[in-house]
């Protein structure tokens, strides 16, 4: 089932330098998609826009078939989708129960300890955990929004391969398990070799 | 997450930041506590000299082309008033005016006197020309105690009591003169006038001080302030008897009940039937207000200016203060906003921040307000002429609902200038720099 689309997107800055060129696509729930190119092509502008933190220069993006502009893009973030980011963006002096409270639709510790966070490691400053625990608090953190869709931009970009490999699983825990469309914006072959839909990005376009 | 959870998380876990505000906070608020209750203490002493001094009409001759033709004495031509005089019928008609509560005259250097059984303290000349030596001057008066170096504070009763319109061969002399002859209170002094060539015998009801330090260099005895005193108006008129046939007063001051109605008194005054085509003058008189509650003024307004200048600083110091810590949270800001936090749900996240450091600062400059104002007016006052008011300068719980409102306002102008800078922007531009 369909649940975002993106409509012959065009994006660029100042009305110059386009950086995505006439993009259409379609994503559904239950699928992990990844988003592959080299650097400069736009992987994180596209994320960007499917998660509403800006808005293209021509086109549309669609969630469940309405413009997100039409409610506002901070209702958009706010209810139907999540981010994951490459350099996890916790809030650095809270805790991991308090980084995945600020999204509180579901109760934190359950699901930490479902991440693989501990008790005593969910109530520390998260600047105390390891690169991967934090990665972990900003999964719980997307998950306990109950968006539907889950944005990762290169969710593993700063984790070693041992690291890597449990994200990558509960990513896939989530798109065919909790039901979500997972898009992931990555480098890593070995990532996208997980995702259900592999789509390529060159110069601004869709391969 | 409420903003306002977030915000009591950011000020636990801040310390030092928080620290370092509300220092900041604790300082702005004892300058402006101390502002508004330096101002409000010079209010209150502006309104408490105009009551003490009240609101004054001067009812005086008119000398101006009224001095005659001038008659030859033994010392030469001498020029004498021969317009109308303050009768008591004008008297009787002003003390009917709704408004008037009192009057006094007070006429300076009515009387000549060389001491008979005293000596005045030596001028640089030492002439004697009668045969008592040199003679000193005395005001006039039907009430000293409403003189006008009375009023001001310049003299003070030390011992005894004042002159009162039912006296007659009464007067007070200084502390300094009392002293030198070994003069008290109901002792009698004899005084001879060269102008009425006779002796009159006075009772010392009153000794005041004042004078001392003030003499200078003076040729003549009258020119030593400590040698110059008061008579009763009864005694003068008693002495000059037969010489100056005139009946009346030269001078009459009038007390208005409420300083604020002076001019509709004056109004009635100049209105009187009793006064149409007399050579007399009606003025207002404002110099001993104007005296006193000029340098307060001044320094009222130079408070406000410095409590205007205060709040502008401060404001844009915890801007300043603001806008480098805010920017150091743009990461943060960027964070709220791509889950969905709204620009104003994170702008009173902010507001809040600053907000309950406040409510404690503001507390706190209490004590600190009440100590820093005394020591400020207590240097403000030693610029004001001594002898003119003193001011209680008083913090009162009722400044927390100003200094809070102003508090509020501050912060929140601040809170918006600082914060603006970094929510206005996308927040993809924000994790992009």
């Amino acid at each position: 089932m369909c649940i975002m689309k993106i409509c012959n997107v065009q994006y660029s800055y100042d009305g110059n330098k386009k950086v995505l060129k006439n993009i259409s696509a379609e994503f559904e729930a239950e699928k992990i998609y990844a988003i592959l190119g080299p650097s400069g092509c736009g992987k994180t502008t596209l994320l960007s826009l499917l998660g509403g933190l800006d808005h293209p220069s021509r086109g549309q993006v669609l969630f469940q078939g309405e413009d997100i502009q039409k409610r506002g893009l901070a209702w958009h973030r706010k209810n139907n989708v999540a981010f994951i980011f490459q350099n996890y963006n916790l809030i650095d002096y809270m805790t991991p129960i308090e980084n995945v409270a600020l999204t509180s639709k579901l109760p934190p510790l359950p699901l930490l300890e479902r991440l693989g966070i501990t008790r005593e490691e969910a109530r520390r400053n998260v600047l105390k955990l390891s690169g991967g625990q934090q990665q972990r608090v900003a999964i719980a953190r997307a998950l306990a929004s109950d968006a539907s869709v889950i944005l990762a931009d290169e969710p593993t970009g700063n984790l070693d391969e041992d690291t890597a490999a449990p994200i990558a699983d509960i990513l896939k825990e989530c798109a065919h398990q909790m039901k979500k469309c997972v898009i992931i914006v990555t480098h890593s072959n070995e990532l996208a070799r997980q995702a259900d839909v592999i789509l390529r990005l060159k110069k601004g376009e869709l391969q | 997450m409420s903003f306002v959870k977030r915000a009591g998380l950011y000020c636990l876990r801040q310390r030092f930041k928080m620290l370092v505000l509300f220092l900041l906070l604790t300082l702005i608020a004892t300058f402006m506590l101390t502002g508004i209750a330096i101002h409000d203490a010079f209010k209150e002493a502006a309104a408490r000299v105009r009551t003490t001094v009240g609101g004054k009409i001067l009812l005086e001759t008119d000398t101006e082309g009224h001095m005659g033709g001038g008659r030859q004495n033994e010392w030469g031509t001498a020029y004498y008033y021969d317009g109308d005089l303050i009768t008591e019928e004008i008297v009787d008609a002003i003390k009917k005016v709704d408004g008037v509560v009192d009057y006094n005259c007070e006429e300076a250097k009515s009387y000549y006197g060389a001491g008979v059984d005293f000596k005045y303290l030596p001028a640089a000349l030492g002439l004697s020309y009668t045969p008592y030596g040199e003679a000193s001057s005395y005001t006039a008066t039907l009430s000293s105690k409403k003189c006008k170096a009375f009023q001001s504070g310049k003299y003070r009763l030390v011992d005894g009591r004042h002159i009162t319109p039912d006296d007659i061969y009464t007067c007070l002399i200084s502390k300094e003169l009392a002293d030198y002859n070994q003069l008290s209170v109901g002792d009698d002094v004899t005084m001879y006038c060269l102008d009425s060539d006779s002796k009159a015998t006075f009772e010392i009801v009153g000794i005041f001080d004042g004078t001392k330090g003030v003499a200078g260099n003076a040729l003549t005895v009258d020119e030593i302030p400590a040698n110059c005193g008061y008579v009763d108006y009864a005694a003068v008129k008693d002495i000059f008897k037969g010489i100056f046939d005139e009946e009346g007063y030269y001078q009459l001051t009038i007390y208005v009940e409420d300083p604020a109605c002076v001019q509709s008194v004056y109004d009635q005054i100049s209105a009187l039937p009793e006064l149409e085509g007399k050579t007399l003058k009606l003025t207002i008189d404002t110099e001993e207000i104007d005296a006193i509650s000029t340098p307060l003024e001044s320094l009222q307004s130079l408070v406000n200016t410095a409590m205007i200048l205060i709040s502008v600083v401060s404001a844009g110091i915890l801007t300043l203060l603001l806008t480098i810590w805010i920017r150091g949270r743009k990461r943060e800001i960027g964070i709220l906003l791509s889950i969905g936090k709204s620009k104003v749900n994170i702008i009173l996240q902010l507001f809040t921040e600053t907000f309950v450091v406040a409510v404690v600062s503001f507390a706190v400059s209490m004590p600190f307000g009440g100590l820093v104002a005394k020591r400020v007016s207590v240097f403000l006052l030693s610029r004001v002429a001594a002898g003119t008011a003193g001011l209680d300068v008083r913090i009162s719980a009722a400044y927390l609902v100003p200094l809070y409102l102003v508090g509020i306002l501050l912060i929140a102008v601040s809170v918006l200038a600082s914060s603006w800078t970094v929510v206005r922007l996308r927040p993809r531009d924000i994790f992009v720099s």
